[in-house]
């Protein structure tokens, strides 16, 4: 069985019409562009930071650089990966700002929000929990696809990477995480096994 | 059916999409990728975003929408960089003339040169990629420079062989002010040419671009000097790319840091 991943056709011809429209300075565009494309933005945020908001904050951010970059857009290419990029480079941006200030003051720190679960029996840590422990890539690459449902060819697009560079990392962390949960599931399973 | 087969399922299903039935007979049996799958699966409750965040965004947009003329095709982008490299180029053998290319055997000739005009292409294709944010790449634009440099060198260490040189730092800064003195008009305006797309990535594109400059001086040089001791070559010649690559670099973190202070004033 072939079970190679296909890169998706970018169906978002819709989104390309809107970012056409939107260097054409019509609001209307905006307002859609805005309204369908921030809860995905925010998502991504929030997934990789736990804090709201942080989250907003950098939200507000993508939105002042995209516009600020709107003319690099090139009419019939896809418009998530160019978006996706910009948001990377506002949080990278954002990791290397709150680097520069801790070193100058002492921050108060902000905990974390612990996203709500679905399944409060499940004995399995939350998504967010177990890739908070992977490196920095690998937890990217998993995030935009799995939380922001992008393809492989997306997320190689907008991390500036190839499509199996990305496939390494997504590997190499679902592997980390099955080693995870072993490790969580034999740590659940030992007391008992002393108990009895 | 493997664990690594599942790896492959779930990175090409988009989101939380099930795993197809074929997956079924190993996920009864695997406990790690029942385990993984479902905790990637999991329904997310992320709170939602507040209303009145997106109206002011749109607002702070609106305020300043303005129409914006979109960039130009790549194809124009590096029809431009063929043109300013090979003009430049050009200018530089005429003054000093094709002795280099006299001296070499026709092996080192196709070596270098093939390796220099597909090193060209590379690094003129990356630029244009990095001018638009999501790109597709073959390779990945933040090793290409080094990559490129170190295929270079290797490539000359292989071809050229020692030989004796008395004026080895003597001759050595001529060629490295002759090279550079080609080198610095082509980084200033490959500069000019893409400086509207590097906006984003501003050092991997001072890097490349400044690259790319590099191969020019690399290429006058090696028409027309005809000093063939591998070590001029290696550290003479090599040097324009390697001081051109990283003065682009330095260049594109300057603006980078120009524009966060202007991010920072007006915010």
């Amino acid at each position: 069985m072939q079970l190679e991943a296909q890169p998706s056709a970018f169906p978002n011809a819709e989104f390309e019409q809107l970012m056409a429209r939107y260097q054409q300075a019509d609001p209307g565009a905006v307002a859609v562009l805005v309204e369908r494309l921030s809860p995905q933005l925010y998502r991504f945020f929030a997934s990789q930071l736990g804090n709201r908001a942080d989250a907003e904050d950098m939200l507000q951010d993508t939105w002042l650089r995209i516009h600020r970059v709107r003319h690099t857009y090139r009419a019939g290419d896809p418009v998530l990966p160019w978006v996706y990029t910009i948001a990377r480079r506002v949080r990278v941006d954002n990791y290397r700002k709150r680097i520069r200030i801790s070193t100058r003051e002492t921050s108060v720190d902000v905990l974390p929000e612990v996203p709500t679960r679905n399944d409060e029996t499940s004995s399995l840590p939350s998504f967010e929990e177990l890739v908070a422990v992977l490196p920095e890539s690998q937890r990217e690459v998993v995030t935009m696809l799995k939380v922001n449902e992008l393809s492989l060819e997306e997320v190689a697009r907008a991390t500036s990477s190839t499509v199996g560079a990305v496939k390494q990392k997504a590997h190499r962390a679902y592997q980390q995480l099955r080693n995870l949960l072993e490790q969580q599931q034999f740590a659940q399973a030992a007391p008992k096994g002393a108990a009895r | 059916m493997t664990c690594h087969d599942i790896d492959n399922l779930i990175s090409s299903k988009p989101g939380n999409a099930l795993p197809p039935p074929e997956a079924a007979a190993h996920l009864d049996t695997c406990d790690e990728c029942r385990a993984l799958i479902g905790v990637l699966n999991e329904e997310r409750k992320l709170a939602g975003l507040p209303a009145v965040q997106l109206e002011r965004i749109q607002a702070s947009i609106v305020k300043t929408l303005k129409p914006v003329r979109p960039l130009a095709p790549a194809s124009l982008f590096l029809f431009a960089c063929a043109i300013i490299f090979l003009s430049i180029a050009a200018i530089g053998v005429i003054p000093f003339g094709m002795q280099g290319w006299g001296a070499l055997g026709i092996g080192q000739r196709v070596a270098v040169f093939a390796t220099l005009a597909g090193s060209a292409v590379l690094l003129g294709v990356s630029i244009v990629g990095q001018m638009v944010p999501g790109s597709k790449y073959a390779l990945a634009p933040a090793g290409l420079p080094v990559g490129i440099l170190t295929v270079l060198l290797i490539l000359i260490a292989a071809t050229f062989r020692p030989q004796a040189d008395p004026g080895f730092v003597e001759n050595g800064l001529t060629c490295m002010k002759n090279g550079l003195t080609y080198s610095i008009p082509g980084a200033l305006l490959f500069w000019l040419l893409v400086r509207r797309g590097a906006i984003l990535f501003p050092k991997l594109i001072g890097a490349a671009a400044g690259g790319l400059a590099g191969l020019i001086g690399l290429s006058v040089l090696e028409m027309n000097c005809s000093n063939l001791d591998v070590y001029h070559v290696l550290v003479w010649h090599g040097g324009v790319v390697v001081i051109s690559s990283v003065a682009g670099a330095l260049l594109g973190a300057a603006v980078e840091y120009i524009d966060r202070l202007k991010r920072h004033k007006v915010s």
